[in-house]
């Protein structure tokens, strides 16, 4: 069956940008790949039954993902092991280091709550402000700052980054 | 915001590649859409590359490249495409990122591109083409296009941030660190009402080491990582403020090749063992600095310092654009070093230092 020329044109339009946003939430690819395509298909056939547009189709279609994420991350959750064990840390001041200690602050955001990590990603990677997280997640600006915050701590805890010193840049 | 808060969008966009593209995505849809969609069955590709592969040093060296690659590769197709009414090209990343990092598909044109990295204006559309890749790699060139984003906000930023890129003169030794890993280049695709169009090669390496061009202007400047942010988000981040302690600051200004400190900073930090930031009052010191005599740098002091000497780094902000950096490290030989420029002694000028950390 052919697809309608609208979801066409959404996947061509918002469908990058979505699938990068789908990464940073799940650290997988064919996982990305499931969450954007079911909440381009919740929205497209949302959309189709109501008979009207969203005015900014991105941020519509990043909210279903967004929601779509946080849902299916709680449904699996009762299915994901807990562990004690907190990764080595680097030693600190170390150039060479330095991607040794992205790839761990990259693995201690894939060790985050769902919410938590739907927080820091559209705040710093989508650049969005905690009123707008707020409003998308449904909930309060405080706890939008409260998820970051304890997100942050977490991150502090398993996660190191040392970067070069400006000094040894030359 | 805090080191782990830059360093997280930072690595966030690092891993904006290995994202699936929307080909695949349509194609998946093609099957599931319908009345009754079927779920769609797919296979992982097990592709997936950890970063920490990538963290294996190696002798790679990046430093010196600007002027041999620069241009040098073969001519991509027309990299811009010329609107219709509204004279505004519209511009397309080029499939492959043809040269030695930096490289350009065309010189600026339109627009002047020898006396800055972009106008002192803001662009009227911003495109920004990754290519990623290894700077431990055989290839240096040739790499293909691995994303494009359109920024939707910040171009004032940009321009300001960008139009204020220190000068790097042909020839002019940088050392580099080693470290070997995911590099990205970067092409940002500016247009102008009017018609002017401009390309900057921006590189996110490991070291912080390539220079950015626009073909025509090129900068040791570091706003790799910032560009990653942008890629990241769609938008050119703000500025921020600067800090004694945070790595990876976009420092170096357009001008500081002819004055230590060039006109028209609007506070100073000092950073010893203490920081304190001033916005007024240190005017005595950029006079003194700008009086001694000066040569272009070799951004190295011998012998080493004894660990007792004084060191200081004066960090000199400006309403745009990236700071001035002037280094102080007492006993070493030259004392004053602002990446552009070298001064040999800070006899006169550790007095006045003293005298701005003095508690009034």
């Amino acid at each position: 069956m052919e697809l309608d020329d609208v979801l066409t044109e959404l996947v061509a339009h918002s469908g990058d940008r979505l699938l990068r946003v789908g990464y940073q939430l799940t650290h997988d690819r064919a996982a990305a790949q499931d969450l954007v395509q079911e909440a381009l298909l919740r929205v497209y056939g949302s959309v189709r039954r109501r008979g009207r547009a969203p005015e900014d189709w991105y941020a519509y279609l990043r909210r279903a993902v967004i929601n779509e994420y946080v849902r299916t991350r709680r449904l699996r959750s009762s299915t994901e092991v807990v562990t004690d064990m907190v990764p080595e840390r680097p030693a600190a001041g170390c150039q060479e280091d330095r991607i040794a200690d992205r790839a761990q602050l990259w693995a201690a955001l894939g060790a985050l709550s769902s919410r938590q990590r739907a927080v820091l990603v559209l705040r710093y990677y989508e650049g969005l402000a905690d009123r707008e997280i707020a409003a998308l997640l449904g909930c309060r600006e405080a706890s939008v700052r409260s998820l970051a915050s304890r997100g942050l701590a977490v991150m502090r805890q398993l996660a190191v980054p040392v970067g070069i010193a400006e000094e040894d840049r030359t | 915001m805090s080191n782990i808060e830059d360093d997280i969008g930072q690595v966030m966009a690092g891993h904006d590649v290995e994202a699936p593209g929307a080909a695949d995505l349509l194609r998946a849809l093609e099957h599931a859409s319908g009345p009754r969609r079927r779920r769609v069955r797919r296979y992982r590709a097990g592709w997936y590359l950890p970063l920490t592969a990538a963290a294996a040093v190696a002798a790679v060296a990046v430093g010196s490249a600007w002027a041999g690659g620069l241009l040098g590769g073969r001519q991509q197709a027309p990299a811009t495409v010329h609107g219709g009414a509204g004279r505004v090209p519209r511009l397309s990343c080029p499939a492959s990122y043809a040269g030695q990092a930096p490289w350009v598909p065309a010189r600026p044109a339109g627009v002047d591109g020898r006396s800055r990295l972009v106008p002192q204006r803001t662009p009227s559309s911003a495109l920004v083409c990754a290519y990623t890749g290894s700077n431990t790699a055989n290839r240096q060139a040739g790499w293909a296009l691995s994303g494009r984003r359109s920024l939707t906000g910040g171009l004032a930023g940009l321009a300001g941030q960008l139009t204020w890129q220190p000068r790097r003169r042909p020839g002019q030794p940088t050392a580099c660190t080693l470290v070997g890993g995911k590099q990205t280049n970067y092409l940002i695709g500016l247009t102008y009402s009017g018609g002017g169009t401009i390309w900057v090669a921006a590189t996110h390496d490991p070291n912080d080491c390539v220079s950015s061009s626009n073909g025509k202007f090129a900068s040791f400047g570091v706003v790799g990582p910032r560009v990653s942010r942008a890629f990241a988000s769609g938008r050119w981040p703000a500025r921020q403020p600067v800090s004694c302690n945070r790595p990876g600051q976009d420092i170096g200004r357009l001008g500081q090749d002819t004055a230590m400190v060039p006109a028209g900073s609007t506070s100073l930090t000092i950073c010893a063992p203490t920081a304190r930031t001033l916005t007024s009052g240190y005017q005595t010191l950029v006079s003194a600095l700008n009086s001694l005599p000066a040569r272009p740098s070799t951004r190295s002091c011998s012998p080493t310092p004894r660990p007792s000497a004084p060191k200081y780094q004066l960090l000199f902000s400006y309403p745009q654009g990236p700071p001035v950096l002037v280094s102080i490290i007492s006993g070493c030989h030259p004392e004053i070093d602002n990446l552009s420029l070298q001064s040999n002694s800070a006899s006169s000028i550790l007095p006045i230092i003293q005298q701005l950390l003095t508690p009034k």
